[in-house]
C-alpha cells in the first residue's frame, strides 16, 4: 500500500476501513499522533511492532494483535477452567498471561448470598471447585501484578455443565450486551471474551432448583439426547468454522452460519472448502441486515 | 485437565457414537500433508490435522559404518522383542506372517539402519508436563525405531547397505511435533511415510580393486527409497468407557484409559502393536480392536497415497511447496 494511502485513510474521519499492519510497517509519519501499544517512533514516523489491526482513538495510535493473550478488563465475562486450589483461593486458566484468581470470598455458597464464609468453608472449597473444572466468571479487579480477580457472584455465573468447550483467538469475540445466549436451535452458549466458549445443553433453572443445597456446585449432567448432542457439535463446529476464516463472532453471526451450514452434515462443517461457503454465506446475510 | 462434566458428558458421547465434534466413533480428521519443503533435508514432510496437529518430518541420509558387532546388537532386539517388550514386531495375532523383503535370511552386516527421534517444540508442549514430553518422546522414538528396523517396517534395508560388513547408508528420521491437537503418533508415522516417499538418496558405485573395496558417492540425491510404499501407517484406538475411537482430540485423550497403536501395511499385515496408557483392554476388546485397525488402516493408506502422487505431481510440474507461509 502506497505510504500516502495508510495517512488518508488514518485521517478519514469516518473510515471504517481496516488496516492491518505488521512488524516494522510505517504506520503514519504524521507527528501530531501519539505512539499508543504496539507502536513505537523512529526517526519521527510511527512504527508497528506488532501484527494486528490499527486502532485510532483520537490522537492515539495503538496497535491490537490479531493473535495474542486475553487481556482482560473489568466487567468482562470469562469462560476459565480452574488449575490450583490455593489458600482461600482458587487459581483459573483464562488464556491470560497469568492465571486468573477466584477468591473463596467471591463466590456463592449453598445457603443464600448473604453467608458468611467460615473455616470449615475453607477447608472444602474442593467440594466447590476442584481442578480442571470449568466456570463462568466476570473480571472484577486486577491485582498489583495483572492478574484478574474474578467473581462468580450472581446466578448466572459458576459452574459449566452440560456441553463442551470451544476455543477461538480471544480477538475475535466481540463485546456485547448479553454473553449468555440461548440459541433459536435450543442450545446454550456463553460467550468469554477470553476466546473460551462454552457449548451446552440449554437448562431451565427453575427457582425451587436453584434453592437445592447442591445445585450450584454438583458435576451431574442432565440427560442429553443424541440429537442434541448433533446439535451442540454443530454449533461448535460452526463456531470453529468462522473462527478460522478469522471471521467475529456473535450471537447473530452463530445463528448466521448455523443456517448456512444446515444441509451439511456436522463433521464436514470444519471441511476446508464448506467452511468458506459457510462463513461467506454468513457474512453476506450479516452485512445485509446491517444496512436495512 | 478436564472436568468431571466434561468427561461425563464425552464419555456417553463416544457411547453414542456423536462424539464432541460430530464424528461418529470411527472417523477420522482430515489430514492435510505437503512433502519437500525442506531444502536441506534428503526427504521431508509435514503433516496437520484439522484439529490442529502439526507433524514435520525431516530424513536426512549419512554414510555410516556397520557395526562391527551389529549381528550381536540384531540379536539382542530380537530376544529384547520376544521377551514381552511393549513392540511386537509382526508377532500379534491374526499376522498373515512374514512377506517381508529386507528381513529373512539378510544378514545384520548387510543391512542399512535407520535411526529416528521425535522430538516436541516448546510451542506444542506447553499444556504437558516437561517430564511427561520427554517420556513421549522416548516412546515414540523407540516405537518408530523399533517398526522401521523391523522385518515389518516396509524400507528395503539391504539395498541401504554399500560395502557389506562396512560401510551403508543411514536414514536419520527426525520427527518435530510442531503443535498437539491429539492423534499425534498416527500424525507422525504419515509424516515419516510421506518423508520416505519424498527421500532421494545419492547414487552409490562400488568398485573392487585387489581385493580393495571402493566407493564413490554422486552429489545429486537421484534414488528412491525402496519398499517405502510397504512402510507401515499406524491407527491408534483410545479406549473410553467400553469402546473405543480413532483419532482423538485432547479432551478424548484425556478422557482415554488406555491405547492401542496398531501398525499395518498395504499388504493388509499387521506389523506392530503398542499398547499405551493406564487402563487395561479385555482379550475381547482387543480382537476387535485390531480387526478394526486392520481395515481403517487400508482407507488411512490408500488415503495417503493418493495425497502422496498427488504431491509427487506437483514436485514433477516443479511447483514450489507452500511451506511455512
Amino acid at each position: 500500500m502506497d505510504q500516502d494511502d495508510i495517512e488518508m485513510e488514518i485521517d478519514g474521519e469516518d473510515s471504517l476501513d481496516i488496516h492491518v499492519v505488521t512488524p516494522g510497517e510505517v504506520v503514519t509519519r504524521d507527528s501530531a499522533f501519539m505512539r499508543g501499544h504496539g507502536t513505537y517512533t523512529e526517526d519521527e514516523t510511527l512504527v508497528a511492532s506488532l501484527a494486528g489491526v490499527v486502532d485510532r482513538v483520537n490522537k492515539l495510535i495503538s496497535i491490537k494483535p490479531l493473535r495474542t493473550r486475553y487481556n482482560g478488563e473489568i466487567g468482562d465475562v470469562v469462560v476459565g477452567r480452574i488449575t490450583e486450589v490455593a489458600q482461600k483461593r482458587w487459581k483459573v486458566d483464562m488464556n491470560a498471561r497469568q492465571d486468573g484468581v477466584l477468591l473463596l470470598s467471591s463466590v456463592n455458597l449453598p445457603g443464600g448470598v448473604q453467608r458468611r464464609k467460615n473455616e470449615s468453608d475453607e477447608l472444602q472449597m474442593r467440594t466447590f471447585f476442584a481442578e480442571g473444572d470449568m466456570l463462568s466468571a466476570e473480571v472484577q479487579a486486577f491485582f498489583q501484578d495483572g492478574a484478574a480477580s474474578l467473581h462468580t457472584r450472581s446466578i448466572k455465573y459458576g459452574k459449566l455443565r452440560n456441553g463442551s468447550l470451544v476455543t477461538v483467538p480471544s480477538a475475535l469475540i466481540k463485546r456485547t450486551k448479553s454473553h449468555f445466549v440461548t440459541l433459536p436451535c435450543g442450545v446454550d452458549v456463553i460467550l468469554g471474551l477470553n476466546g473460551y466458549i462454552w457449548v451446552a445443553k440449554h437448562v431451565p433453572i427453575s427457582p425451587e432448583q436453584a434453592n437445592q443445597p447442591d445445585a450450584l456446585y454438583h458435576n451431574d449432567n442432565e440427560p442429553i439426547a443424541d440429537q442434541e448432542r448433533e446439535i451442540i457439535a454443530r454449533v461448535s463446529n460452526t463456531i470453529l468454522a468462522l473462527a478460522k476464516h478469522n471471521n467475529f463472532i456473535n450471537d447473530t453471526m452463530i445463528v448466521y452460519a448455523y443456517e448456512a451450514g444446515s444441509s451439511h452434515r456436522v463433521k464436514d462443517i470444519l471441511k476446508p472448502d464448506i467452511s468458506q461457503e459457510i462463513v461467506q454465506t454468513a457474512r453476506a446475510q450479516f452485512q445485509e441486515a446491517q444496512q436495512h | 485437565m478436564i472436568s468431571v462434566s466434561e468427561r461425563d458428558y464425552i464419555t456417553k458421547g463416544v457411547d453414542r457414537s456423536v462424539r464432541a465434534d460430530g464424528r461418529a466413533r470411527l472417523d477420522f480428521r482430515d489430514l492435510n500433508l505437503e512433502t519437500g519443503m525442506i531444502t536441506q533435508a534428503s526427504g521431508s514432510c509435514r503433516v496437520t490435522l484439522e484439529g490442529g496437529t502439526d507433524v514435520l518430518v525431516g530424513v536426512k541420509v549419512e554414510v555410516g559404518s556397520i557395526e562391527p558387532d551389529a549381528e550381536a546388537a540384531a540379536d539382542a532386539d530380537d530376544i529384547d522383542d520376544d521377551g514381552g517388550a511393549r513392540t511386537a514386531g509382526g508377532g500379534g495375532p491374526g499376522t498373515d506372517d512374514t512377506t517381508g523383503s529386507s528381513g529373512g535370511g539378510t544378514h545384520a552386516r548387510n543391512r542399512g539402519r535407520i535411526s529416528c527421534t521425535v522430538a516436541c517444540s516448546p510451542s506444542a508442549t506447553r499444556v504437558f508436563d516437561p517430564r511427561d514430553v520427554e517420556s513421549m518422546c522416548n516412546e515414540y522414538s523407540q516405537l518408530l525405531n523399533r517398526v522401521l528396523n523391523s522385518a515389518h517396517g516396509g524400507v528395503d534395508l539391504a539395498a541401504l547397505c554399500i560395502v557389506p560388513g562396512s560401510t551403508c547408508w543411514v536414514l536419520n528420521v527426525d520427527a518435530l511435533v510442531l503443535d498437539y491437537g491429539g492423534g499425534l503418533l498416527d500424525a507422525i508415522f504419515a509424516a515419516t511415510r510421506g518423508a520416505l516417499h519424498n527421500t532421494r538418496i545419492p547414487r552409490a558405485t562400488v568398485e573392487q580393486t585387489d581385493g580393495r573395496v571402493e566407493f564413490e558417492i554422486e552429489d545429486e540425491e537421484t534414488e528412491i527409497v525402496a519398499g517405502w510404499e510397504d512402510v507401515p501407517l499406524t491407527v491408534s484406538m483410545s479406549k473410553i468407557g467400553y469402546r473405543h475411537i480413532v483419532d482423538p482430540t485432547p479432551l478424548e485423550e484425556l478422557c482415554s484409559s488406555a491405547r492401542l497403536t496398531v501398525a499395518v501395511n498395504r499388504r493388509g499385515n499387521l506389523c506392530a502393536l503398542q499398547k499405551g496408557g493406564e487402563g487395561g483392554i479385555e482379550p475381547s476388546l482387543l480382537a476387535e480392536m485390531v480387526q478394526t485397525a486392520k481395515q481403517l488402516g487400508q482407507t488411512l493408506l490408500s488415503r495417503h497415497d493418493t495425497l502422496l502422487a498427488a504431491e509427487a505431481r506437483r514436485i514433477a510440474k516443479g511447483v514450489d511447496p507452500t511451506g511455512f507461509r
